[in-house]
C-alpha cells in the first residue's frame, strides 16, 4: 500500500484538500491552491496577515508539480520522494491526519445496525545498531473482540465516509476504547516476545566492547581530574547508541462504524 | 529481550478519547489513507541498505562514495575518520551518511564544524545536493532551535556559544579539516572531545602529517580505547609514522574506524590530466636584468635572492616591488636602483603574452591562472583587460561573501579567474577545466591543491593544466629537476604528504631555499636538487611496493 504512484498520489491529496487542476498532463500537474493550502505550502505566513488587515481576501497561488523526471526542466517544481515539497506534504498529512470517525456507506430502506471497530495502525522501530521498522495495521471488534490485521488492505474495499448512511444506526460499544486499545498493544507485544532478537544481541555485546574499551583507556589516565566525568559522557554516549530498544509509535487510528460481517 | 527497552505509545488513545468527546476533528478517509501509505512509504524496512539513494534520484554518487557510506553505518556505526584524498568527494560521502541517520529517524540535532571559509559551502551542498536544511550560524541565531548547524570551531568554542553548545545532546557531530585536532593539548581537541555526541564524523585528507600519535589523538575523539592508551601507545608506536605501515595489527585497527579512498583504488581516473609544459625564452631586455641581479652578490641574503629571481620570471612589477621594499639606505640604493631603473624600462613580460596566446587558444573556454605573487595577479589582471579577456581575482584573504560572489563570476560572467596561492584551499570549479600555472609553488603539496581545485568530483571533462617555465632559469631547475622528475604531474601525489614527512622533510619549500642559497655554483644546486627529487623518487616507489603488499 505504499505510494506507487506519485502522481496519482498529489491528484488524490489536492483533491481531498478541495484544491483545483487548473493544467494535468504528462506528469505536469499545476494546482490552484486553496487559502488553506496556500497557508500551509507556500510558507508567505506575513502576506496573510497583511492582506486579512486590509480587508482583502488574498489570493491563493498556483503550484506547477513536475513526477515526469523526463520533464524536470520545464516550469515548476521536480516532485520526487526525496524532494522537500514531498516531505512537506508527508509530514503534514503525518501531523494532521491522525484521529477518524468513519461509517460504512450503504444504501438500503431498511433499519440497518453498524458495528464499532477500533482501528490502529502502529510503527514498530527495532533500534540496535541500526534502526528497521514494521507496520501493523489492527482492527478490533468492539462488541466480539475479535482482532483482524491488515486493516487498512480489508477496509480498502469499502466505501467510507464521515457521515451515517440513512436507516443505519451505530451500535454502541462494549469494550471500552481504552481496554482495546491495551488489548491491541498487548498482542503487539507477544508478537515481539516470541522473536528471537539477534539484532539487540549483536549490539549489546559491541556496546559491552566498547565500554571496556574505554575503561581501558582511563583506568591508566588517573592523573587528571576531570577523568571520571568524561568517562562517565564517553559510557551515556556509547549506551545511547547501542542500547536496544523498541518503540511503538501510533501513525493513525480511529472508530469505524461496519456493517455485520462486513469484514470476515 | 528482558535487555531491550520497550516504549510504548502513551499519547494517542488518550488524545483520542478528548478528539471523540468533541467530536472533532476528524480526518477524511481518503488522508487517513494516505498518511498509512506515507508512513508505509517513508518507513525503513531493512537494517541495512542506504535508504537515501531513493530520496536523491538527481545525485550520481560513485562507487566508492556509496560503499563508503554503507561502511561506516553499517561496520563503523556512525563514527569514522573519512580520509579520502582531496577532490574524491569527502562531502558527498558525509552528507549521505547524514542523510540516512536522518532518514531513519536517527538523527535530528546536529552540528556540523568546518573553518570559516567553507561555512556557506557547506550549507549550500548541503541544501542542494541533499535537501538538509543546514543553517549556518549568524549572531543571535539559537543553538537549540535549530536542527542542523554550520559554524566554524573558532565561533563554537567562543563564549556565550561554548556553554550552549556544550549544553545539547548531539545526534551528530561533523568537523571538516579534523587534522587540525591532532594535537591533544590544544584548546580545539579539548572541546571536541567535551562535546556531547551520538555518531561522529571527522573530515581530513592528511590524517598523519608527521607523528604516528595524530592518528592515535583523532581515534581518541571517535572511540577511545580502539588504539590502547595513551601511555602505552607512545611506547609501542614512538613518534615514529613509518610503524603504520610496518605494524599490520595498527593498520587493521586504524581500518575500523578510518576510510582512506586514493585516486588509485578508485574509478575515478577516467578523468585524465593533461599536462603540458610551455618553456619560454626570456627576451633580451628581461635576460639582461635577470642576469644582473644574479651577479649580484652584495646588499642582498641569498634568500631574498632567490625569491627577486623568482619573482622576476613572474612578473617586472613583484620583483619590482621587492626591490623597492629592500632600499633602507643609501648603501643600497645604489646598487638596487640601477636594477630597478632597468626594470621600469621592460616591456610586457614575456610570460604574460604567452599566456594570453594560451587563453585565446582555447577560445571562449574557463581558465584557472595560479600565481604565487599578488604585483603579478593585479598585472595579469590588468594586461588581460588590455587583451579584451574578462577576469576576476580570487585570493585566500577575501571575505567568505566576496569568494562566493568571485566564484559566481567566473562562473558566469568572466572567462579568467585569477588566483593566488592562499585561494586554494576549499573552493570547487569543476566547471572549469584548464589550469594555467603562471608559476610553480617550490612545495608540490600546493600544487595538487592547485590541481585539486578542478580535477575532483564532479569534474566531467579531462583536466588541461599548462606550465609556464622560463629556460635558463631557476624555473627550468624547479621543472625539471623537482616536478618532471618525480613526475608529479601525471602520477597524483597521494603519497607525497607521507613521503616528505617519512624523510622528515617538514618544509619542503624551506628545502629547496637553502639548497640554491647554501650552493656556491648553479651547478652545485643542480646537483643538490637532482638528488632530493631522487631519494623523494626512491620512497615513493618503495610505499608504492607496500601498499600493494597489504592492500588498502
Amino acid at each position: 500500500m505504499a505510494i506507487k504512484n506519485l502522481h496519482d498520489f498529489l491528484e488524490s491529496y489536492f483533491t481531498a484538500n478541495h484544491c483545483e487542476f487548473v493544467h494535468n498532463k504528462d506528469g505536469v500537474l499545476t494546482v490552484q491552491l486553496t487559502e488553506d493550502m496556500d497557508r500551509a505550502l507556500m510558507n508567505r505566513p506575513f502576506y496573510w496577515h497583511y492582506i486579512k488587515k486590509i480587508g482583502n481576501p488574498g489570493d491563493p497561488l498556483q503550484l506547477t508539480l513536475i513526477t515526469n523526471p523526463e520533464k524536470r526542466d520545464e516550469k515548476g517544481e521536480w516532485i520526487h520522494f526525496g524532494s522537500p515539497r514531498l516531505q512537506q506534504i508527508l509530514n503534514k498529512l503525518k501531523q494532521e491526519e491522525i484521529y477518524t470517525k468513519l461509517f460504512e456507506r450503504i444504501d438500503t430502506n431498511r433499519k440497518t445496525s453498524l458495528f464499532p471497530w477500533l482501528v490502529v495502525n502502529i510503527k514498530i522501530s527495532y533500534q540496535g545498531k541500526q534502526k528497521r521498522d514494521e507496520i501493523f495495521s489492527i482492527g478490533l471488534h468492539l462488541i466480539n473482540g475479535s482482532m483482524k490485521t491488515d486493516m487498512m488492505e480489508l477496509l480498502g474495499e469499502k466505501s467510507l465516509q464521515m457521515t451515517i448512511s440513512d436507516y443505519c444506526y451505530t451500535i454502541s460499544p462494549i469494550i471500552r476504547l481504552k481496554s482495546g486499545f491495551t488489548r491491541i498493544e498487548s498482542v503487539l507485544e507477544s508478537y515481539i516476545h516470541n522473536q528471537t532478537h539477534d539484532w539487540a544481541e549483536v549490539s549489546i555485546k559491541t556496546m559491552e566492547e566498547e565500554i571496556q574499551l574505554l575503561t581501558h583507556f582511563y583506568s591508566s589516565k588517573d592523573d587528571e581530574e576531570n577523568t571520571q566525568q568524561e568517562m562517565d559522557k564517553e559510557i551515556g554516549e556509547i549506551k545511547k547508541r547501542y542500547n536496544p530498544r523498541i518503540t511503538f509509535n501510533v501513525i493513525n487510528g480511529g472508530i469505524f462504524y461496519l456493517a455485520e460481517n462486513a469484514i470476515s | 529481550m528482558d535487555r531491550i527497552e520497550l516504549q510504548k505509545d502513551s499519547v494517542f488513545i488518550d488524545k483520542f478519547e478528548t478528539t471523540l468527546e468533541k467530536e472533532g476533528p476528524f480526518s477524511p478517509w481518503e488522508l487517513f489513507q494516505m498518511t498509512y501509505q506515507a508512513e508505509l512509504t517513508t518507513m525503513a524496512p531493512s537494517f541495512e541498505g542506504l535508504k537515501s539513494l531513493d530520496y536523491l534520484p538527481h545525485m550520481e554518487f560513485l562507487d566508492h562514495q556509496i560503499s563508503c557510506a554503507n561502511q561506516v553505518i553499517e561496520e563503523m556505526n556512525g563514527r569514522a575518520i573519512l580520509a579520502d584524498e582531496v577532490g574524491l568527494g569527502k562531502t558527498i560521502e558525509a552528507g549521505l551518511i547524514l542523510k540516512e541517520y536522518m532518514l531513519r529517524g536517527l538523527v535530528k540535532k546536529v552540528l556540523i564544524l568546518v573553518p570559516a571559509s567553507l561555512v556557506n559551502q557547506w550549507a549550500k551542498e548541503l541544501n542542494e545536493k541533499f535537501y538538509i536544511p543546514a543553517i549556518t550560524h549568524r549572531k543571535n541565531y539559537s543553538w537549540d532551535q535549530t536542527e542542523v548547524m554550520i559554524t566554524s570551531i573558532d565561533t563554537a568554542k567562543r563564549s556565550p556559544h561554548r556553554e550552549h553548545i556544550l549544553d545539547i545532546d548531539y545526534d551528530f557531530i561533523l568537523i571538516d579539516e579534523a587534522h587540525k585536532l591532532k594535537n591533544h593539548k590544544t584548546k580545539n581537541f579539548a572541546f571536541v572531545r567535551s562535546l556531547k555526541k551520538k555518531y561522529c564524523l571527522l573530515l581530513t585528507a592528511t590524517p598523519v602529517q608527521n607523528r604516528l600519535v595524530e592518528i592515535f589523538n583523532l581515534v581518541s575523539i571517535l572511540k577511545p580505547g580502539h588504539l590502547g592508551d595513551y601511555g602505552s601507545f607512545l611506547e609501542q608506536y614512538g613518534k615514529d609514522r613509518k610503524k603504520i605501515k610496518q605494524d599490520k595489527y595498527l593498520k587493521q585497527l586504524i581500518q575500523k574506524v578510518m576510510i582512506r579512498n586514493t585516486r588509485q583504488n578508485t574509478d575515478f581516473d577516467n578523468i585524465k590530466r593533461k599536462i603540458e609544459t610551455i618553456w619560454i625564452d626570456f627576451k633580451k631586455e628581461e635576460k639582461d636584468v635577470y642576469s644582473h641581479l644574479q651577479s649580484v652578490t652584495e646588499v642582498f641574503p641569498t634568500f631574498s635572492k632567490i625569491t627577486l629571481l623568482r619573482e622576476l620570471c613572474s612578473s617586472r612589477e613583484a620583483c619590482f616591488l621587492s626591490l623597492q621594499k629592500m632600499v633602507t639606505n643609501q648603501e643600497n640604493e645604489h646598487v638596487i636602483k640601477p636594477i630597478t631603473d632597468k626594470i621600469e624600462q621592460l616591456p610586457q613580460h614575456v610570460k604574460a603574452e604567452k599566456a594570453v596566446e594560451v587563453i585565446k587558444q582555447l577560445g571562449k573556454e574557463k581558465v584557472i591562472i595560479f600565481t604565487e605573487y599578488r604585483a603579478t595577479q593585479l598585472y595579469l589582471q590588468w594586461y588581460l583587460k588590455e587583451n579584451d579577456i574578462t577576469s576576476v581575482p580570487f585570493r585566500g584573504g577575501f571575505k567568505k561573501g566576496k569568494k562566493d560572489w568571485m566564484k559566481q563570476l567566473f562562473e558566469n560572467h568572466a572567462q579568467v579567474l585569477i588566483a593566488t596561492e592562499a585561494g586554494g584551499e576549499g573552493i570547487n570549479l569543476q566547471f572549469c577545466n584548464h589550469l594555467i600555472n603562471y608559476d610553480l609553488p617550490w612545495n608540490p603539496m600546493r600544487l595538487e591543491q592547485r590541481i585539486g581545485r578542478i580535477h575532483r568530483y564532479g569534474q566531467q571533462n579531462d583536466v588541461h593544466i599548462y606550465n609556464l617555465a622560463i629556460r635558463g632559469t631557476v624555473e627550468e631547475h624547479i621543472m625539471t629537476l623537482l616536478y618532471e622528475k618525480i613526475n608529479l604531474f601525471e602520477q597524483v601525489i597521494g603519497h607525497l604528504d607521507s613521503i616528505l614527512a617519512e624523510l622528515n622533510i617538514n618544509d619542503i619549500e624551506s628545502e629547496i631555499q637553502t639548497i640554491f642559497s647554501e650552493s656556491t655554483s648553479t651547478g652545485e644546486a643542480r646537483i643538490k636538487l637532482d638528488n632530493l627529487s631522487s631519494i623523494i623518487k626512491l620512497t615513493h616507489d618503495q610505499t608504492e611496493l607496500k601498499e600493494e603488499q597489504y592492500g588498502n
